[in-house]
Formats: C-alpha cells, structure tokens, sequence
C-alpha cells in the first residue's frame, strides 16, 4: 500500500449538476500532490468526500488503505482538513479551539496540552492563546485552522487553497509549514487556483476542470508536453492603438495575449517572431522596453489544457475599470 | 516517520480504553461545547425559557385552578421547550461557519455526534424544568409523591424533546430562525391537544385519541402523577408512547443528517 489517496469513478451530482465526474487518481504516500484547478472545477467538493462530509453520489475513494465509506473511523483517524472557510469556534479562545480539537480525536489530556502548546507556538499564536479567535485576523485565523488539523497527529493533511486571499506574510509562513511538515513525511493533498503555488509546493499535480482530471503529472513534465509552445514577451514606452491586431498578423504566430502593458506572442519559431517585432518597431518608431523569449510555463500547460486564462489580480483590476 | 505515527496511534488506543468509551468520551465533549457556547445565545433563551414560562402565565392567571396543580403543566411546558430548542440554536449556526463539518470528520459515528448534540438539550431542558419543581415545592405546598414518575417524565420527555430539535436541525438552514419557524408549527399545535389546558377525561372520544398520540400528553400526564395529581392514559401507556417517541426522533434524526450529507 503505497498510495495515500485512491479514487475509482468518484463521482457528486448535486441534482442535475455534475460537480465531480467518475475521477480517478491516486496520491502516492510522502508526495504533496497538487489539484489545480478554477473556481467551481470540483475541487472542494472532491476533498469534502475524501474527508467523508459528503457522501458521493458513485465511486469509492480510499485514505490511507481505508475505505472511506466502509471504515469511516479508521480513515477519518489518519487526517487532518483544512477547509476552503477557517471553520474555527469564534467563541472560543485559541487555545480551547485546539483542546476542543483534541477532544474529538480523543487524545488524552496531556497530549493535547502539550501539541497544543507546540503548535501555537510554531505558528506564532502562543501569546495570544487565552484571546478568543473572534479577534484575530484572517491570515492568524487560517494559522489556528491550519494547527486544529495537525492536533490529532495525522499521515495525511487535505489542504483546500490554504493560501487564498491572504497576507503575503501569512502565506508564506503557511507554505513554510507545509514544506516542513512533508519533509517530516506527512502526504500533503492540497488544492489551488494558483499556478505559481502549485508549480512551487507540488511534487505532482492533478489538472481538474468541470468535475473532470485534464491531466496529472509533476510540474516539469505537465511544461515539457506542450515543449513546442514558446513565446515572445514584448512590451513598447508606448503602446499604438491598434497593436494587438498588428502583432496577430505577424508570421509563425500562433496566438497573442495581452498581459498588462505586455504582450505576449506564442509561435514555434521564436526568432522568426524577434525579427518581426524588431521590423515592427523601427518602421512604426516605436521604443523596445522588454523583449524575453519564455518556455511554456504550468499556465501555459492550464490554458492548454482546460482553454481558461487564470485571472491574475492584475486582469481582474482591469475588468473593474471596464 | 509516518511508520512513527501509525505506531503511536495504536499505542494510543488500545491504552486509552474501548471504542465504547471513546464514543461515549467524544459526545460528551460536544456536549459540554454547545453548553458553554450556545446556552446564552437569544434564540435559546427566547424559545427555551421565555416562551414556555410567558405562555404559562398567560393561560394560568384568572383561572381558579389552585397552583400546586398547575405546576406539572409549567413543568411539561419547559420541557418541551427547551429541550427542543438547543439542536435548532446549534446546528444552523454551527452550519453557517462550517463547525459542523468538524464532527462529519471526527473520527467517531454520526449516532455518537448527534447523541452529544442531543444531550446538550436534555440538560438545558431538565435544568430549566427543575426550577418549577422546586418553586412548586418550596412555595406553593407541592409534594412530589411519585419520584419514579417524576424521573421518568424528565428523562423521556428531555430525550425525546430534544431529539425532535435536532430532527428539525436536519432541515438546512443557516440560522436559529429557519428551524425554529417549522418547528413551531409543530410545536404550538401539539399544545392544544396535550391535556395541558383541557382534562383529557372531559374530551370527546376522537380527541382523546389524537392526544394519546401526542408525546406531550404524557410528559403532562407522568408530571402529574409524580406530583400526587392524576392522568387519564396511566403511566405505563406514558412511558410507553414517550419511550417510542424518544427512539424514533433518535433514528430519524440520524437518518435525515444522514440524507443531507448526500445532498452537500
Ligand atoms: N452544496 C452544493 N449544492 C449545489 N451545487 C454545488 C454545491 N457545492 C458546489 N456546487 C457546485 O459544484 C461545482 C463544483 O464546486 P466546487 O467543488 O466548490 O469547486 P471548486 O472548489 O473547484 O471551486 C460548482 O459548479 C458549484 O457551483
Ligand atoms: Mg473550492
């Protein structure tokens, strides 16, 4: 039994909505493995029944070699969950919040002091351990939610996007702990909409799009089979009207995006692509500020395979201009 | 390490007692949770307390009945109250910042979880309904001459209650209100046909049936017993009808959180 996680057709309909469709996968033991995925793809809903809070409408799922809904105790024993909401008791303090934890997986009393003091401190809360959680912010509210599931000392953590919507301080003391955790040999099952972390944590991701797996494999090898899609990053001091269309009708290009204030040209003949820009820019006077040839980055791989553009902050300020 | 952790877990267990315990152990850690928590929070008080002791007063005052004899009505009436009131407080608020989840993936049985949840009411509901007693007692010359009865009617009835709020918790809403309204519904009629404001003997033969069927007539009924003052069915019937209400709100309540989970 190497694997950590298993799935064979699992399945969710909600009524006529097909949110997870007959997935198959598995988590290897040891590994962080990634599912990646936009907003409303079934990623939650994928985690909510391997964690056994939704019952699947087909297919089983086993965690740790137990069969979740046949031996849903010895499962439920080997994990933790951090929830997509910081689901902690606002009304209690940050301690109790863990002590109660404690007592749900009923660890004997010193134990729960004692992993509750640890915890608290390795993420930075001890000294406000009698406040209650009410107070905190979001970022030190995901930290207790993050150690309420390390409480019970599990083998495997389900992460739903630990780090979304939070401090850059936060998520960097979040992603810190994952790494250390794993290296500790915890199976980290985590999921995201962002590339960048998935690219960075994960030894190997599930792409997940409409309730179905687009592809699994490590980061490098999801880039290497798209190899042949390069791409040119051009931006100008000043961008003419109607560039976009202009840089469409160059050559060897396969598809432009615009980027910010960039553009960004993908085409299998990336030098062929530099001449034009370069003959572009003299004969229309234009300034070079950037040009960079780029590999296929997982982005590329995502847009490649699910045809989303993730929206970066920066697309989704623009939209709001509109 | 992860060899470490599964070695631990098995030390753990078997030193710290049968699965029995630990289930039992769990439950009651919920317990003690939703006491602290929620026991204060309005819409228990509201509906637990406020509700049962106004409606009594406003029924009671003006009628010639001596009070000794009113007082298995109010102790029927709190019962019924507040024990019912705590699952509908808990559970949609709990389901509002997702908590609830935690016990869906504690390792321990729904049944486990939903009898903690369910004591949390039997406790608020026998402590609320102690205060007529002792009232009765100290102030206006009740004696409790069946104590039998009388801990029959509150263990059964808080049961039962109790379990019947958590049967309406199963209906997903996200506040107090979105199970309190239904409930009421419920509850309110069930009132009128208890033989809490009528004697049972002076109904007509269809109405004494219906009431039969209600499990509030025999908590009124086994309060009255226990305080020296007759029924109409007899405590065998009471306990028999409430025990079976009592394990079919347990089951039902089981089965229907069972049913939202396929739905979530
Ligand atoms: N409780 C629910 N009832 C009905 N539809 C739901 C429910 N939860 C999620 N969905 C739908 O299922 C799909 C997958 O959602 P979800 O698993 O939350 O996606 P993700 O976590 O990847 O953003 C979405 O279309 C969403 O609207
Ligand atoms: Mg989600």
């Amino acid at each position: 039994m190497d694997n950590a996680v298993e799935t064979k057709n699992l399945t969710k309909y909600y009524d006529k909505l097909l949110a997870v469709d007959h997935i198959n996968f598995e988590t290897k033991k040891g590994e962080v493995f990634g599912f990646l995925g936009p907003n409303g793809a079934g990623k939650t809903t994928t985690i909510r029944m391997l964690t056994g809070i939704s019952k699947p409408t087909e297919g089983t799922a086993t965690v740790m070699g137990y069969d979740i809904q046949r031996q849903p105790i010895q499962a439920k024993e080997q994990m933790g969950i951090v929830p997509d909401v910081s689901n902690i008791y606002s009304e209690l303090s940050a301690w109790d919040n863990l002590v109660f934890t404690g007592k749900l997986y009923d660890l004997p009393k010193e134990l729960r002091d004692t992993k509750a003091e640890e915890l608290l401190k390795m993420f930075g809360l001890y000294e406000r351990r009698r406040e209650k959680v009410q107070g905190f912010s979001r970022g030190m509210k995901r930290r207790i939610c993050i150690a309420m599931a390390l409480m019970n000392r599990s083998s495997i953590v389900f992460l739903d996007e630990p780090t979304s919507g939070l401090d850059v301080q936060s998520v960097l003391i979040i992603r810190e702990t994952i790494r250390k955790l794993n290296q500790e040999g915890l199976t980290i099952f985590i999921t995201t909409h962002n590339l960048e972390e998935a690219s960075q944590m994960c030894d190997r991701v599930a792409i997940i799009n409409r309730g179905k797996i687009a592809a699994i494999d490590t980061p490098e090898k999801l880039k290497r089979t798209i190899q042949g899609l390069q791409s040119v990053e051009v931006a100008f001091a000043s961008t003419p009207v109607n560039a976009l269309n202009d840089l469409k009708e160059f050559p060897d290009i396969r598809e432009v995006v615009k980027e910010g204030d960039k553009f960004r040209l993908f085409t299998d003949d990336p030098s062929s692509v530099l001449a034009s820009v370069w003959n572009y820019s003299q004969s229309n006077n234009l300034n070079l500020i950037t040009v960079n040839t780029l590999g296929p980055s997982l982005e590329d791989v995502f847009v490649n395979l699910t045809g989303i553009r993730p929206t970066t902050e920066e697309s989704k300020r623009s939209d709001k201009n509109k | 390490m992860i060899k470490n952790n599964v070695e631990d877990k098995v030390t753990i267990s078997g030193s710290h007692s049968s699965r029995f315990m630990r289930e039992i152990r769990v439950a009651w850690a919920i317990a003690t949770k939703d006491m602290l928590t929620y026991y204060t929070k309005p819409a228990a008080l509201m509906f637990g307390i406020l509700f049962p002791f106004t409606l009594f007063l406003s029924f009671s005052i003006g009628r010639d009945i001596p009070l000794a004899q009113q007082i298995p009505m109010l102790i029927a009436q709190t019962l019924f109250f507040a024990s019912s009131s705590i699952g509908p407080v808990v559970i949609p608020m709990e389901r509002a910042n997702q908590t609830f989840d935690r016990f869906l993936t504690a390792p321990v049985t729904l049944l486990s979880v939903l009898m903690g949840k369910t004591l949390a009411g039997i406790i608020y509901g026998v402590g609320i309904s102690i205060i007529p007693v002792i009232v009765g007692v100290s102030f206006f010359g009740s004696q409790i001459v069946n104590v039998g009865a009388l801990i029959a009617c509150f263990a059964l009835s808080s049961l039962a209650f109790s379990a019947l709020g958590i049967m309406f918790a199963s209906i997903p809403g996200q506040t107090p209100g979105q199970v309190m309204m239904p409930l009421n519904f419920v509850r309110i009629p069930l009132l009128f046909i208890s033989g809490i404001f009528t004697p049972i003997g002076d109904l007509p033969t269809w109405m004494q049936v219906v009431s039969l069927l209600s499990p509030l007539t025999h908590t009124v009924e086994l309060a009255r017993y226990g305080l020296g003052t007759g029924g109409f069915f007899g405590p065998i019937i009471n306990i028999a009808v409430l025990g079976g209400y009592a394990a079919v709100f347990v089951f039902m309540s089981v089965r229907f959180h069972i049913l939202n989970q396929r739905k979530e």
